[in-house]
């Protein structure tokens, strides 16, 4: 039996009734008295300057309320990065030029949807075509069109945190005009251990571009209310407090005089924590009009100018001893972000962030390069870098274990660290349940029977397959890490928990829900901790304005810190409440235990009182003063240790989670489809607090690996992106769902409430590799690109 | 020019003017102000808007107002009776079947016709039947789960 009566259970979600009777509101469903609608007039090229703008027509069209460009705004920028190294790039409205086709050039606000869209139309905008680049090579050619030629100059938000490190230019590190961000990192002797190794290979990684697909469209109410000086906002976010203070900042506006409120958001997956332009084009339309403006995003702009996944292609060599021990690993790869830096600097930084955790390797040599091209921007998407990296580490791994004649995971377990291990930057590992994860997975593909052409050696069967069977099955595996919460603004998470006459709580937490269950686990958590029911939680969330400040549910720092922060709050409110009691109860607060709601007297059992009454008597006996509990945590407690998003050092956070995930596939070798039958993915998130949640994250991000391992793949010809819409765009639907096998291993973080960490993110990245590792060991051909398609099956089976 | 249509929502008559090129989407949501059915993609491509139209499940975004002119329409607002939640509404909650909830009133209502014309439906057929209705967050797993569990608590 548990030790624990709230969390650990899979409790059912305290938002469920109300999103099963359409009553949760949406931010696309707030509609205000008055509301006015706005729509962005977008480039039509990937690389343009603007010669002259003229809104003339479309002011004077009825119902037009107003037009604005980005003079109106003047200089404003902003980004998701934005530090002395990687100054902001990114305006509201373009001003000199368009890097993307969609970049953002004029906005419209007018009585109706249809009116607004109408004004578009009658925007002339001349523009002067520049030559464009679509791919990293062509864009680090000394030749090659110039994206971005001015340097940026003011104040970084980062200083403006006062988390401002020292800055070096990264242009003086790679001569290249067009590239954004470089991380660079090495430990060990990398040459040295090349020459110790008995066997090495060299190989090249291609990993596509993918969209997030969240079901919600992007969508910003704003509500200025001149009177009193302060903008109202709907937002669709993942974080509200790094919302409001981007905004803010943009808006020119006191950070106090901001608010985002609550809505719920249709899904995030990482495409709704950067700062858009129709966010900002809301705030600025309904401050010069005082009148609530509402811009919601078609499908195809949210599949063209809310951020993709990072298409990344990866040079990686590897050197392995006859054993299965890796001594060397050197990876250098480029990362295209597209028209503007987004999260480019970061990705790089993760490329080997989310993934140096897994093996420990001696000797290792890491360099990512972030570019900018002419293709639509590129931010976070769950795993931000890992699915690509893994996606070639992996599969290059277990080429080399089938030349070595070894059993790829039998390499895997030899490799993998282990609890107690301290990283190269310093981060201890304080748990880490990787070898129990890979014994989990392989069983749950039953990987001794599955291993089909490993047990035939040199004999892959190409074509129909050499028994003549067109179905063929295979398994594979791959392994990912993922942070718990990392350094970035706002740092921490604080929490308030205020107990009520009637002997509940409700709970005040700036965390937002997107779909994961943070209001659900929060509330366990909070509830555990004070010997409450879930039931007499009430969580009020998502709303700046009256919650404490949150470091915001991306990075996945939602159980880990926020959790810590909730329980630190309760803890203080339990605190208190056992003091009351004391005081009433005439006895030592240690005399005390509690249970049920009831405070009793150890050894007495007659002399109790319930929480209702003690709440009541703090009423009485202490002023009125009824009893609040507060908590706060922070990420990573040694403020001198930020991560350097350049050197890749410092410490990157206070826990990795980890999973194993081993598929099994059927390759239909006369059409080279590929279809996953089972799915084991064993992961280590610590304790779970929610089980059923912790199932749900599980098998959503297996959902979304399989996808972007064998479908998903956002298609650009010149910039211009041709699959923008649900019915091009193949992700997973109902009938692709195969068996699935999940499990936890048996892990307990230190340093989270209750033993748990990170769930929400890992398990997308393990899912590239596996596929193609088991599409391998089906038919006996690698596939070196995602997707794999059956185009790439094919031809490969013919080669 | 707009056109009077007569509509029953959820058992309740509505005369609503329409415009010829609004969809039943924008009526229900906008005009009606019920907001629980969702827009996703307003191409017919991903479910969300699902309604049921004499009983039939059909994306509401496809649909053009006036062509409903004295049908009954069914959308989640009115899926629960008495603020009793029905039978598939409960165990989408129990069994995790819900994350963002985007695209959840759609599904229950492809899963409600489902389980009408097909009380014990193979697993296959349950993945088919809601084959058109995209989810980003479940992995579709809980859902299925929890569609069986109904249909199996009926069939005792
Ligand atoms: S909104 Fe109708 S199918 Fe997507
Ligand atoms: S629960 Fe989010 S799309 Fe289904």
């Amino acid at each position: 039996m548990s030790k624990y009566a709230v969390v650990g259970e899979g409790l059912p979600r305290i938002d469920g009734p109300e999103k099963a009777t359409g009553q949760a509101k949406f931010t696309v469903d707030i509609k205000l008295p008055g509301m006015l609608y706005g729509k962005i007039l977008r480039s039509p090229y990937p690389h343009a300057r603007i010669i002259s703008i003229d809104t003339s027509a479309a002011e004077a069209l009825p119902g037009v309320k107003a037009v604005i460009t980005g003079k109106d705004i003047g200089e404003v920028r902003y980004a998701f990065v934005d530090t002395p190294r990687y100054p902001a790039d990114e305006r509201p409205l373009a001003i000199d030029k368009v890097r993307y086709i969609g970049d953002e050039v004029a906005a419209v606000a007018a009585v109706s949807e249809a009116v607004a869209e109408e004004a578009l139309g009658l925007i002339k905008v001349e523009y002067e075509v520049l030559p464009a680049v679509f791919t990293p090579e062509e864009a680090i050619k000394p030749t090659a069109a110039v994206i971005h030629e001015n340097s940026l100059e003011g104040t970084s938000a980062w200083e403006e945190w006062g988390a401002a490190g020292r800055s070096h230019d990264y242009r003086a590190e790679v001569d290249i005009d067009n590239a954004s961000a470089r991380s660079a990192i090495s430990f060990g002797d990398v040459e040295e251990g090349f020459r110790q190794a008995d066997h090495i290979r060299e190989d090249s990684f291609d990993a596509a571009a993918t969209a997030h697909c969240a079901l919600e469209p992007h969508a910003a109410v704003a509500s200025y209310d001149p009177v009193n000086g302060k903008l109202d906002l709907w937002l669709s976010t993942m974080g509200i407090f790094l919302k409001r203070f981007v905004l803010s900042k943009a808006l020119k506006m006191p950070i106090s005089k901001v608010r985002v409120r609550h809505s719920y958001v249709g899904g995030a997956f990482g495409g709704k924590i950067d700062v858009f332009p129709y966010e900002f084009c809301a705030a600025y339309l309904s401050m010069k009009l005082g009148r609530p403006v509402k811009i919601e995003l078609d499908r195809e702009e949210v599949f063209t100018t809310t951020r993709q996944r990072h298409p990344i292609s990866i040079k990686i060599k590897t050197g392995i001893k006859k054993d299965g021990t890796i001594v060397a690993q050197d990876i250098k790869l480029y990362a295209d972000n597209g028209g503007y830096r987004g999260s480019g600097a970061i990705v790089v930084f993760l490329c080997h962030g989310f993934s140096f955790p897994v093996y420990n390797i001696p000797n290792y040599r890491y360099e990512g390069i972030a570019v900018y091209t002419n293709n639509p921007i590129r931010g976070p998407q769950r795993g931000h870098g890992a699915p690509q990296v893994r996606f070639a580490i992996d599969s290059q791994l277990d080429m080399i274990a089938r030349e070595l004649g070894l059993d790829p995971v039998e390499v895997m377990l030899k490799n993998v660290r282990h609890k107690g291990d301290v990283l190269p930057n310093g981060d201890k590992l304080n748990s880490c349940g990787l070898s129990d994860a890979i014994r989990g997975a392989a069983q749950g593909v039953n990987w001794t029977v599955g291993r089909s052409q490993l047990n035939k050696g040199e004999d892959c069967a190409k074509g129909s397959g050499r028994d003549g069977a067109r179905f063929r099955r295979g398994v594979g595996m791959s392994l990912c890490s993922m942070f718990s919460g990392a350094m970035y603004y706002p740092f921490a998470s604080a929490a308030m928990i205020k107990l009520h006459d009637d002997g509940s709580a409700t709970l005040f937490t700036g965390s937002q829900e997107l779909g994961q269950g943070i209001y659900t686990t929060l509330g366990q958590v909070a509830a555990e901790e004070l010997g409450i029911g879930l039931d007499d939680i009430r969580v009020v969330a998502g709303d700046t304005e009256i919650t404490p400040i949150d470091l915001g549910s991306f990075l996945s720092g939602g159980a880990l810190v926020t959790g810590n922060a909730v329980k630190l709050a309760a803890a203080d409110a339990r605190r208190q409440l056992l003091e009351v009691a004391a005081e009433i109860l005439e006895v030592k607060v240690e005399d005390l235990n509690y249970r049920n709601k009831q405070i009793f007297v150890k050894g007495n059992l007659d002399k109790s009182i319930s929480y209702a009454k003690a709440i009541q008597g703090s009423v009485f006996r202490k002023n009125g003063n009824p009893i609040i509990g507060t908590g706060s945590y922070k990420g990573n407690p040694e403020t001198d240790r930020y991560p350097s998003l350049a050197k890749a050092k410092g410490l990157f956070t206070s826990a990795y989670g980890f999973c194993a995930q081993a598929v099994e596939v059927e390759v239909d070798t006369l059409t080279g489809k590929v279809k996953v039958l089972k799915a084991s993915t064993f992961h280590d998130c610590g304790f779970p607090l929610n089980k059923t949640i912790v199932e749900g994250q599980v098998e959503g991000c297996v959902s979304m690996g399989m996808g972007q391992a064998l479908s998903e793949e956002i298609v650009l010809e010149k910039g211009q992106l041709f699959n923008a819409s649900f019915l091009n765009y193949r992700l997973p639907i109902a009938t692709d769902t195969p068996e699935t096998k999940d499990g936890l291993v048996d892990s307990l973080e230190p340093n989270g409430p209750f033993g748990a960490k990170e769930v929400g993110e890992g398990a997308v990245a393990g899912m590239l590799a596996a596929v193609a590792n088991a599409v391998n060991d089906a038919v006996g051909v690698r596939i070196y690109s995602t997707p794999i398609t059956p185009d790439k099956v094919l031809s490969a089976l013919q080669g | 020019m707009k056109r009077l249509i007569n509509i029953v929502v959820n058992g309740e008559p509505h005369e609503v003017a329409v415009n010829p090129e609004q969809t039943l989407l924008e009526i229900l949501r906008e005009e009606l102000g019920l907001t629980g059915t969702k827009k996703g993609c307003d191409q017919g491509e991903c479910g969300a808007c699902t309604v049921l139209v004499d009983g039939k499940p059909v994306s509401s975004c496809l649909v053009l107002a006036v062509s409903v002119n004295g049908k009954s329409i069914a959308t989640i607002e009115g899926l629960s009776q008495n603020g009793r939640l029905h039978p598939l509404q409960e165990a989408f909650v129990q069994h995790g079947a819900i994350q963002c909830g985007f695209c959840t009133p759609g599904m229950l209502l492809a899963a409600k016709y489902l389980l009408e014309n097909r009380p014990l439906p193979s697993e296959q057929e349950i993945k088919e039947a809601i084959a058109g209705n995209i989810c980003r967050c479940t992995g579709y797993v809980k859902i299925i789960e929890a569609i069986t569990a109904v249909a199996h608590s009926t069939a005792q």
